[in-house]
């Protein structure tokens, strides 16, 4: 596999950001020195092991740990009545009638559900003991189906609740009615997303090491953990300032790792327990079936009303969505479908019906696009048939569709603002990097002369980015914590030599590149080479507000952040420089590690003379400036506004918006279903790029991911709620193999809202490859009545539809 | 996923092995490449009382010709077999096989041995070692003996080797120079456990006509499978598409496998032909390259 770059727009005055930069962090990754959770050994460490429930659904009689405990090097025994007697329940943003700690308390609801753990002197040694404990399970009826979930005589997962529906409402911006009654016709589809989720190599992992004066350290590669430390306190019955994450680089996130906060919760409770350090890293078995990870799994019966000439005047949607057992983060990936809910088309009518049930499955968490790349497969899905029933290619309807370039900013139905973007620009240059026609014609010639099916498809998404905290809430009409707040922070240190260290104030480390952006603004902002800056993490003991990686917003936000300090780092430089120079502040610039004056730039002092004096010769600073040459800045979210109380109107909270267009020609075998690709082609827009192989980098890796939800990747339960999919020989990933060479290019649409225009782009990749696969498989065997309805597309499913196509052709 | 506790051995003669067997019987495994036995105590669904680690039994390694037949060792690396010259000589069918077994990287670990004693139904050499009517050789306590690998395959990863003995060499017959041979098979991703393969050898008579045709397939059920109503169907027949096409269709009451993660039964039994008609295409097609050759 190969990505190639073609054609990236040459861009403004910038000298760093915008080039092709390596990253800073890859010398260090690549030699095998990230510095990874399964790496740290603490003095007198103990491993816990995992006895993950057999069975979906049943109440936990007793746990008997005696022959478990008589195992040479045991050391305890945790269960979920310890849990329940001296825990509170883990964070949550759903109900609080739903509640949920790290071992199960009275009830398994899925299996896999942790039940006890084995705290030992090693792994092998808890793993063996794990194996004696014993269980008695009383079984109770597994909910596996979420529609006879939802009937009355359902058994229930959450007594306390009183219904196996976890939120239920329904949304309506305009009236849809009223648009499809002006419509010439409705197009309609019944629709499955299926489960899948982002699997890095490394999986989740605390060690928690009660520490001096009672404080609990504990070091784990989640996310966030400075923005929501203190409610891993409270679940432990800790005061905030006793307990201390420590950042450890995450292998690998993709939203897995995103508040995963089971992990670090019950490794800092086992700790506490034993009195010892503890580790406790998932298994590739834990990580499948018990994480916090599990993505969207949908069923929609949705609805488009279209005028003849192509344009859209609604959409009307009925999403069931196949929560699990749990809902920790509430029905958030339903409020990013939201945040882009018309997509990159300009209608103002739709309605939107959700359910968020809950099964006996694992719970579900985050996954690059959050639930929003669900709604965008959904929209292209319909407009594809729209397209197919009107003859119009699927460029021209979107074209007929597109919000244009002078109507931004941009509010749409429900509340959120898209803040620019040229859609056209981004078609056109997609279409100028293939030759449609030609493929068209190739396309009818192997279908008549070899019997060959080659597929061409097409699709565009948004790519909403940059979260505000209002979306945790905004559904809810009574929610616990309305906050507003999700900023980032950074902290740069110019030394008394002139060198750089930058502090970042969260776990951002996750597979994305917050070193090399933050250094690349620092070069910008100060002429000094990127590579030279040294780079680190604060504890949350130290850290000032920060938000983490998350709904593509850390670029932007770490920018923001950075430049602030920049900025006031520079006045002091420049003030040091006008009282040693004896000119007017107003009369000098900072250019390539130099401040000098303007027009006579050999008249000019260095960072390294300027930091000397900051630090060491305070009589010769300005009047009242301190010695030193520190600053920090928090940069809030730049554009956020509140939802209306009645929920008509959700304000502003994703308004970063980019946009992607995809083409894909590919080949299906219609004997064996299996798919080639020809060619691809991606074309995004996210602003101002700061480092395009980078961005490269996550469209490649996100649209790899894509791909394997469309075809390969299935978290799987069986009618009796057993789980399929528990080792990597049946959860597919696509490998270098499968994943074809991306031909890309970018259109930079700069945001009004961000420091230097920048968006956003961590997410498109995976947010549209299910959309322009589908439609290519559709494509490809359309004389066979070929429509992808449920993700992923198997083989058996391609094979069946020609064979079903071909019995029809021979009978008609 | 940490295995259970083992006793570890490493014999460094196949007599050595052989009397460990003796000595622990079905409570012992033997450890080769391990691309399937370590993930298996990994995930313990095996638990050996002792592993008895046959890397470093030179004896093992061979590859050697006996007149009409080429001994291959059990310890041979399956990449091996990828680029031999007497392989390729002698057996062609092997080579083209041996490809989709897993990636580099598992056939570089993984043995001819291991993989047939493991005797998973939807492994390229099992089923090459049913189509090319290979010899098993074992050795136990009481000596050698030899087991035709249409005999050696009796269920799922269950074969006839007595849990005293260790399986020490496969045994192919010399193809014919003017045979053609063909290889066949799909799954989900490249790599992946097939979810049906074809293995097929044709000789051809001076008339065109089939004089002789060996099929087997794999991941169609507990065994590999040889698809004798095949070989029947086009026995004497001319090796036409239509003629192919309508003898692949025998394979279908061989498929017993049920529904899967990723595949139907339906599904399985209609890739069955399609992978037995490309195999025996393939052959034909490549025994006519080597007469016109000739």
């Amino acid at each position: 596999m190969a990505t190639e770059h073609a054609n990236t727009e040459e861009k403004s005055g910038y000298k760093y950001l915008g080039a092709d930069r390596k990253r800073v962090e890859d010398p260090r990754l690549l030699v095998g020195r990230g510095g990874y959770i399964a790496d740290l050994k603490l003095p007198g460490m103990l491993h816990a092991a995992i006895l993950r429930s057999p069975v979906p659904h049943a109440r936990i009689r007793s746990v008997d740990a005696t022959e478990a405990l008589k195992l040479p090097g045991v050391v305890a025994v945790v269960t979920g009545e310890d849990c329940k007697a001296k825990m509170n329940p883990c964070m949550n943003f759903g109900p609080a009638s739903i509640a949920q700690y790290p071992l199960a308390v009275d009830k398994v609801r899925y299996v896999g559900e942790a039940v006890a753990a084995v705290v030992a002197e090693s792994r092998y040694i808890a793993e063996d003991a794990v194996e004696l404990l014993e269980v008695d399970f009383e079984d109770l009826p597994p909910v596996t189906d979420p529609m006879a979930a939802m009937e009355p005589g359902s058994a229930l997962l959450h007594e306390e609740h009183g219904s196996n529906i976890g939120y239920e409402r329904t949304f309506e911006f305009g009236d849809v009615n009223a648009a499809f009654s002006q419509a010439d016709f409705v197009v309609e589809d019944t629709l499955h997303w299926g489960r899948s989720a982002g699997m890095p190599m490394e999986t989740s992992g605390a060690v928690a090491h009660p520490g001096l004066n009672g404080v609990l350290e504990i070091y784990c590669n989640s996310l966030n953990f400075s923005y929501f430390s203190f409610l891993i306190a409270s679940a432990l019955k800790l005061p905030s300032n006793k307990l201390t994450m420590k950042p450890v680089p995450a292998g690998g996130s993709f939203g897995s790792k995103f508040t995963a906060h089971k992990v670090p919760t019950l490794t800092g409770f086992l700790a506490l327990q034993v009195g010892r350090p503890v580790s406790y890293i998932e298994d590739r078995i834990d990580h499948l079936m018990n994480s916090d990870h599990h993505a969207s799994d949908r069923y929609y019966d949705a609805r488009m009303g279209f005028r003849d000439d192509g344009t859209i005047v609604g959409l009307d949607i009925d999403v069931v969505d196949d929560y699990g057992a749990y809902m920790q983060f509430g029905v958030g990936t339903h409020g990013n479908a939201f945040s882009q809910i018309v997509g990159p088309y300009r209608f103002r009518d739709v309605k939107y019906h959700v359910r968020a049930v809950l099964t006996n499955k694992c719970q579900q968490g985050a996954y690059r696009g959050f639930g929003s790349e669900v709604h965008n497969w959904v929209l292209e899905r319909l407009v594809d048939k729209a397209a197919r029933r009107l003859g119009l290619a699927p460029e021209e309807i979107r074209r007929r569709n597109f919000i244009q370039p002078d109507q931004f900013p941009y509010k749409i139905p429900g509340g959120n603002v898209y803040d620019s973007g040229n859609y056209p620009a981004v078609l056109d240059k997609a279409l100028s990097m293939i030759d449609l026609d030609k493929w068209r014609d190739e396309q009818k010639r192997l279908r008549e002369e070899e019997g060959r099916y080659i597929g061409i498809g097409l699709a565009t998404t948004q790519e909403r980015s940059v979260f505000s905290a209002t979306e945790f809430w905004a559904l809810m009409d009574n929610p616990a914590f309305p906050l507003t707040s999700s900023p980032e922070s950074a902290t740069v240190t110019i030394d008394p030599t002139g060198e750089f260290q930058l502090l970042l104030h969260c776990q951002s480390m996750w597979g994305n590149s917050p070193e090399t952006v933050g250094a690349t603004v620092l070069a910008e902002e100060f002429g000094i080479a990127p590579e030279s800056v040294n780079i680190r993490y604060a504890d949350s003991a130290h850290a000032l507000p920060g938000t983490g990686p998350g709904g593509s917003r850390y670029t932007v936000m770490l920018a923001g952040a950075v430049r602030g300090a920049a900025r006031k780092l520079q006045k002091k430089l420049i003030d040091i420089a006008a009282h040693t120079l004896e000119v007017a502040a107003e009369d000098l610039e900072l250019v390539d590690a130099r401040v000098q004056v303007k027009g006579a730039p050999e008249r000019s002092l260095t960072l390294a003379e300027l930091a000397g004096t900051a630090y060491f010769f305070a009589l010769n600073l300005p009047e009242g400036m301190t010695s030193g040459l520190e600053e920090s800045y928090t940069y809030d979210h730049p554009y956020t506004t509140l939802p209306s109380p009645d929920r008509s109107d959700l304000g502003v909270f994703y308004p970063i918006m980019g946009h992607a267009c995809h083409i894909a020609v590919l080949e299906v075998d219609p004997d064996t279903g299996i798919l080639s690709f020809l060619d691809y082609v991606a074309v995004h827009d996210a602003g101002t790029i700061v480092n395009p192989k980078s961005l490269g980098g996550h469209v490649t890796g996100g649209a790899a991911q894509g791909l394997g939800s469309t075809l390969y990747e299935e978290l799987a339960y069986d009618e009796d709620g057993q789980f399929k999919s528990s080792t990597f020989m049946d959860y597919l990933i696509p490998t270098a193999n499968e994943v074809p060479a991306f031909r890309m290019a970018h259109v930079e649409t700069p945001s009004p809202f961000t420091e230097y225009g920048i968006k956003g782009g961590g997410e498109g990749g995976r947010m549209v490859t299910p959309s322009v696969v589908s439609a290519a498989i559709d494509d490809a065997l359309r004389d066979f009545g070929m429509r992808v309805r449920e993700l992923p597309v198997k083989p058996s499913e391609i094979v069946a539809t020609v064979q079903a196509g071909r019995a029809a052709a021979g009978s008609a | 996923m940490k295995p259970p506790a083992f006793t570890y051995c490493d014999p460094d003669s196949v007599d050595e092995a052989v009397a460990l067997k003796n000595e622990y019987g079905i409570d012992s495994l033997v450890l080769a490449g391990g691309q399937s036995l370590l993930p298996m105590l990994n995930i313990r669904l095996a638990r050996p009382e002792a592993l008895i680690d046959i890397n470093r039994i030179s004896d093992l390694q061979k590859i050697e010709r006996w007149s009409d037949v080429l001994e291959i060792g059990a310890g041979v690396r399956q990449y091996q077999l990828e680029d031999h010259p007497l392989v390729q000589e002698l057996v062609p069918l092997l080579p083209q096989a041996v490809k989709f077994i897993g990636h580099i990287e598992n056939r570089h670990r993984g043995t001819v041995g291991g993989s047939i004693a493991h005797a998973d139904s939807a492994a390229e050499l099992p089923c090459t070692a049913v189509a090319l009517d290979a010899t098993l050789v074992v050795r136990g306590p009481s000596g050698s003996r030899t087991i035709a690998a249409r005999d050696f395959f009796q269920g799922w990863m269950t074969t006839a080797l007595e849990p005293e003995e260790v399986l020490v060499a496969v045994r192919y017959p010399v193809m014919p120079w003017t045979a053609g041979h063909g290889f066949v098979e799909v799954a989900r991703r490249e790599g992946d456990f097939a979810l049906a393969g074809a293995a097929a050898v044709v000789n051809l008579g001076e008339d065109g006509r089939i004089a002789s045709l060996a099929v087997s397939a794999a991941s169609i059920s507990d065994t590999p499978v040889r698809a004798t109503a095949v070989e029947q169907a086009l026995a004497g027949e001319l090796p036409t598409k239509e003629n192919i096409a309508r003898a692949a269709k025998e394979i279908v009451p061989s498929v017993t496998s049920g529904d899967d993660m990723h595949a139907t039964r339906a599904y399985r039994q209609h890739l069955a032909t399609v992978v037995v008609q490309r195999a025996i295409t393939a052959a034909v097609a490549r025994a006519h390259e080597r007469s016109n050759a000739q």
